[in-house]
């Protein structure tokens, strides 16, 4: 049951070709970065490459193009209406939905991440493997906080455009050495990253407020789901 | 199977007020304009909108709950089929959704005969041919016990009009309940068993025929008689001028409109009329007042408004 309520928005996200492209093209930026920061030999080039343009860009805006293709583009309640009409519960087809795009995100976020991290690995990085295991883990993880994070903005405005705002939200608060990025998947997903840390915690604090954060999201947006 | 009572909801800008209805199985209208408040009656019946004052009853328990969710289907003006699939993609996951054993989606459609959509895309599908494919989804679902239905012959495809009467009608012989909402009276005289007539929001009035409903007319009941053609029908005037129980006759073409004071009376005229003046008669049609008079006659004389049966 659990598996056909999310059908729907896997089905969305297959059949999307924008964001098909979207993703490409994102891809194709973070590989190419990899590729320059092995070529000019950085040293830390897997951690500059994963916690600048690949945890400050590439996945935020992969992961607002995956929310929005498994909402079809609409607002959350104008997309779980649907499957509402056919008996399945507003909270329900909400979770499924955000569960969906939350695995999609994590899977691309992850496998984008040991790329990067196996492409520009430097001198001073640690070990290959390892260094792309953490780093997977640490994609997966943002990857599936910022599909939440964006789920929520789909609950703002009569398209679902909250998610730019969220975007936008996200990289004004999220910043380096700013208090505000303690409440951004943006600061603690750098904080994985090997960047800097919001409020000088821990690498395991900000795993923690990355899954603290998804299931407040998510919580969220079912409950705005049900206002219909 | 379904019971509001004492209803009251708000949806800005309409609001129902005091609505107390028990329907069972058969066919049920809701005669008024969405500014009356019939489709925020719909959506309490759904469990889409929240009742303010009052309690929804739907099979036996409350529209949200998860055992009748699945029961109820909803066909609106604008209906929300799942995007993305294509039509018989969708109709399976409606299936599995409900939890019923999936069927062939050509089988499915061919009841409102839109068989040919089965392989469209949903996104695809014109507002018209959507609102067949959610009808047929609604009529052919093993598990839907309650449909909903929006102005039932707006806005429909041309192939679907016909074969929506009987649709619905073999839906309610099944033992469900079938709710329409229309502003048109003809409509509702059409398709449903009893009628509720709703104004601002209350209920002006319960009536359970068509007689009724024709009677609440101030200019009495009116048909229309169609002819074969344009002679026949001039045949037909003349024999209806000794009619006594004729009123008034119009006539247009092959078409003849008669007026008098009951429905029956005026049909046995006018079967007498084309039998003396031996004109084949296409057909003969009740034309239910509009709404505007019957809620006049209801008003005038609270008389009209009779109970709705058991």
């Amino acid at each position: 049951m659990i598996a056909a309520v999310g059908r729907l928005s896997a089905i969305r996200i297959a059949r999307s070709s924008r964001l098909w492209l979207s993703l490409g093209v994102w891809c194709f930026l973070a590989l190419a970065f990899a590729v320059f920061a092995r070529r000019d030999g950085w040293g830390h080039g897997a951690d500059r490459v994963l916690s600048s343009f690949y945890g400050g860009l590439a996945l935020p805006f992969m992961a607002c193009a995956v929310a929005r293709a498994a909402f079809g583009g609409r607002s959350m309640t104008s997309s779980t209406a649907p499957l509402v009409a056919l008996g399945v519960s507003p909270w329900r087809a909400a979770l499924a939905s955000i569960g969906v795009a939350a695995v999609a995100t994590a899977l691309v976020g992850a496998l984008l991440a040991a790329s990067v991290a196996v492409i520009a690995h430097g001198a001073a990085d640690p070990p290959r493997g390892r260094d792309a295991i953490a780093s997977a883990y640490a994609g997966a993880l943002g990857g599936a906080a910022y599909a939440a994070w964006f789920a929520l903005g789909t609950t703002i405005g009569r398209r679902g455009g909250g998610r730019l705002f969220l975007l936008g939200a996200d990289w004004l608060l999220g910043g380096a050495g700013a208090a505000t990025a303690f409440a951004t998947p943006r600061g603690h997903l750098r904080n994985l990253l090997g960047g800097d840390s919001p409020m000088n915690i821990s690498e395991r604090s900000s795993s923690a407020m990355l899954l603290a954060l998804m299931a407040v999201c998510t919580i969220l947006a079912c409950q705005n789901a049900r206002r219909r | 199977m379904i019971a509001l009572d004492r209803l009251s909801a708000r949806r800005k800008p309409v609001s129902i007020k005091s609505v107390t209805i028990d329907w069972g199985p058969g066919i049920h209208a809701v005669v008024g304009t969405p500014g009356d408040g019939c489709s925020l009656l719909l959506a309490l019946i759904v469990g889409a909108a929240r009742p303010r004052v009052g309690k929804v009853r739907v099979l036996d328990g409350a529209p949200t709950d998860a055992r009748v969710r699945p029961q109820i289907a909803r066909v609106g003006i604008d209906p929300s089929l799942p995007d993305a699939l294509r039509v018989d993609e969708a109709l399976a996951l409606a299936s599995t959704l409900r939890g019923e054993p999936p069927r062939a989606a050509s089988e499915r459609l061919s009841v409102l005969g839109l068989e040919a959509l089965s392989r469209r895309p949903v996104d695809s599908l014109s507002r018209q041919e959507a609102r067949g494919v959610a009808l047929a989804e609604a009529v052919t679902s093993s598990r839907v016990r309650v449909v909903v239905v929006d102005e039932p012959f707006s806005s429909n495809d041309a192939r679907a009009a016909s074969r929506i009467i009987e649709a619905l009608r073999a839906k309610s012989r099944s033992g469900c309940v079938v709710v329409v909402a229309t502003a048109s009276l003809r409509d509702a005289g059409e398709l449903a068993d009893d009628y509720v007539l709703l104004r601002a929001g209350a209920i002006l009035g319960k009536t359970t025929s068509v007689r009724a409903l024709a009677r609440m007319a101030p200019g009495g009941a009116r048909l229309t008689i169609l002819a074969r053609d344009a002679l026949e029908a001039k045949r037909l005037v003349a024999a209806l001028a000794g009619e006594s129980d004729v009123a008034g006759v119009e006539l247009e073409a092959n078409t003849v409109k008669v007026r008098g004071p009951d429905p029956v009376t005026l049909a046995r005229a006018a079967g007498r009329a084309a039998s003396e003046a031996h004109v084949d008669v296409v057909e003969i049609r009740a034309e239910p007042p509009s709404l505007a008079e019957a809620r006049a006659a209801v008003a005038i004389e609270p008389a009209n408004a009779l109970p709705v049966a058991p």
